[in-house]
């Protein structure tokens, strides 16, 4: 797991705080295993894109399903 | 024929403490709660005191941490003594009958430290820059659907909005829909967190607040000839209303009875009280009215007692016109000198001080009553605790805007 992947699960932690974090892995669902509902994933969506300075449109988000399609996306958009 | 409406639980988070054990303990022991702010960097501001919750506030204890990042301070407060309050009902949740069971919460200003870091990222950063979260964590009327989420409470379900009066207008109108038979059970009160650098700046601009910085605890003096305006402080107060029948059917312990609510409004300033004290004097009345009860009967006045200089001529007034000759007779005391002006959960506190000097028969003081003021001349239990027994108490709260609720509780 590289710094972005950590950084990413960190963030993502910060939300999901009753999710145990050693659960949050890179091939975790978002919704199906961590239990994300739709004001967890936008308020994700406002930490992700204040730390990595990027914006995520409603339609980039429909394609993000796990912790590392996330890491995949910041990657994408530098 | 309307139904009789009992108290059977209380709960309190206020600059005193958390609980309603070390509150009671500090009002009646005429401790000051109120300090130098620390919440924001008030350096700037010419008040520089307020009644702060401090470390033994740990919402923690009885929220979720994912709950608890979705809630603004107001929220949090109301939770914690929520939970307190249901606790000492013993009601289980969720009820039996989830639409009979009532949530009034009143607040004056509701989430307005969140308001006030949304506007500024937003000035910052553009549109963008708000939160997912900023809503729900600003509007008023969602502190009694999280309770509602919480609790199972479905009944009726709704804020109140009176600035000083809430708590009590929440409280009143929640015994009405008990009272009218539209619900056996509420969970009612008030809610205030709103020592920010906005709401301070804007009570110092209407000239509202106390500014002797260098002597906080003293700074709240209620009909002292040496006030200088009241002491802005923060908190919650919740009770749990039910209806007679519901109460004893199940056992409950009552802590006592609501008897009468009475409500007007001045109709006469945006926020100076009428001089002459109608508005204030009708609400009393009223109360009284409904429960049937002379003035006489009453033993103990919660006054409103602000620190300001109009409000404590008002309502010494009000109570003059209402009492006459017993004016002199009744314990009157403002818990706002040892508590600080919690707004729009004044009200609810105060509702159950009332409460526990009727249960415990102690008056609480009026503290930092140095200095006698020729226009407020009554009894106002300066500085130390009085024992007194007494069957009935009334509770006032008065607000900018001219709202003036009064709510009278018998002893059970």
């Amino acid at each position: 797991m590289d710094d972005l992947e950590k950084k990413v699960i960190d963030l993502i932690s910060e939300v999901l705080v009753d999710v145990n974090k050693e659960n949050i892995q890179l091939d975790s669902k978002i919704v199906e295993d961590l239990g994300a509902e739709s004001l967890d994933i936008y308020d994700m969506i406002a930490l992700l894109e204040d730390e990595f300075n990027l914006e995520i449109t409603d339609e980039e988000v429909e394609k993000i399903q796990t912790v590392r399609d996330v890491a995949n996306f910041i990657r994408a958009n530098p | 024929m309307p139904r009789r409406v009992v108290v059977t639980g209380m709960g309190i988070v206020s600059c005193m403490g958390s609980g309603l054990g070390a509150n009671w303990e500090g009002v009646t022991s005429g401790r000051s709660g109120i300090g130098p702010i620390t919440l924001f960097d008030a350096s700037g501001h010419q008040t520089r005191i307020a009644g702060e919750v401090r470390g033994c506030f740990d919402p923690k204890e009885y929220i979720p941490l994912k709950q608890l990042r979705r809630m603004d301070r107001y929220q949090q407060f109301a939770m914690v003594a929520a939970c307190e309050a249901m606790e000492d009902s013993g009601l289980p949740y969720p009820p039996a009958n989830p639409f009979r069971s009532a949530v009034v919460i009143g607040s004056g200003m509701g989430g307005l430290q969140t308001i006030e870091d949304g506007a500024k990222i937003v000035n910052e950063r553009g549109p963008k820059g708000a939160k997912p979260l900023l809503i729900p964590m600003a509007v008023i009327n969602l502190c009694a659907g999280i309770l509602s989420i919480k609790f199972g409470f479905k009944g009726p379900n709704f804020g109140v909005v009176n600035a000083c009066t809430s708590g009590t207008s929440a409280i009143g109108e929640a015994y009405r829909l008990l009272a009218e038979g539209r619900a056996d059970v509420a969970l009612t009160g008030g809610t205030e967190a709103v020592i920010t650098p906005l709401s301070v700046a804007g009570f110092n601009a209407l000239r509202a607040l106390s500014t002797r910085n260098e002597e906080p605890e003293q700074a709240s003096r209620p009909f002292d000839a040496e006030r200088d305006g009241f002491v802005i402080s923060e908190g919650a107060g919740i009770l749990i209303l039910e209806s007679l029948e519901h109460a004893t059917a199940r056992g409950a312990a009552i802590h006592a009875e609501i008897v009468g609510y009475g409500a007007t409004d001045d109709g006469f300033h945006y926020v100076m009280p009428d001089p002459s004290a109608e508005g204030a004097f009708q609400a009393m009345r009223l109360a009284l009215e409904e429960a049937c009860v002379e003035p006489r009967q009453v033993g103990y006045i919660n006054a409103h007692g602000t620190s300001t200089d109009l409000n404590d001529k008002m309502e010494t007034l009000a109570i003059r016109r209402l009492f006459g000759k017993e004016a002199e007779k009744v314990a009157i005391s403002s818990t706002k000198s040892m508590t600080g002006h919690l707004i729009g959960a004044a009200g609810a506190v105060e509702a159950i001080f009332s409460i526990m000097a009727l249960k415990t028969g102690t008056i609480p003081p009026t503290i930092n009553l140095k200095t006698s003021d020729p226009e407020c001349d009554l009894d106002y239990t300066p500085n130390h605790s009085v024992s007194r027994d007494t069957e009935y108490a009334l509770s006032n709260s008065f607000a900018f805007g001219g709202q003036n609720a009064s709510l009278l509780f018998r002893r059970s």
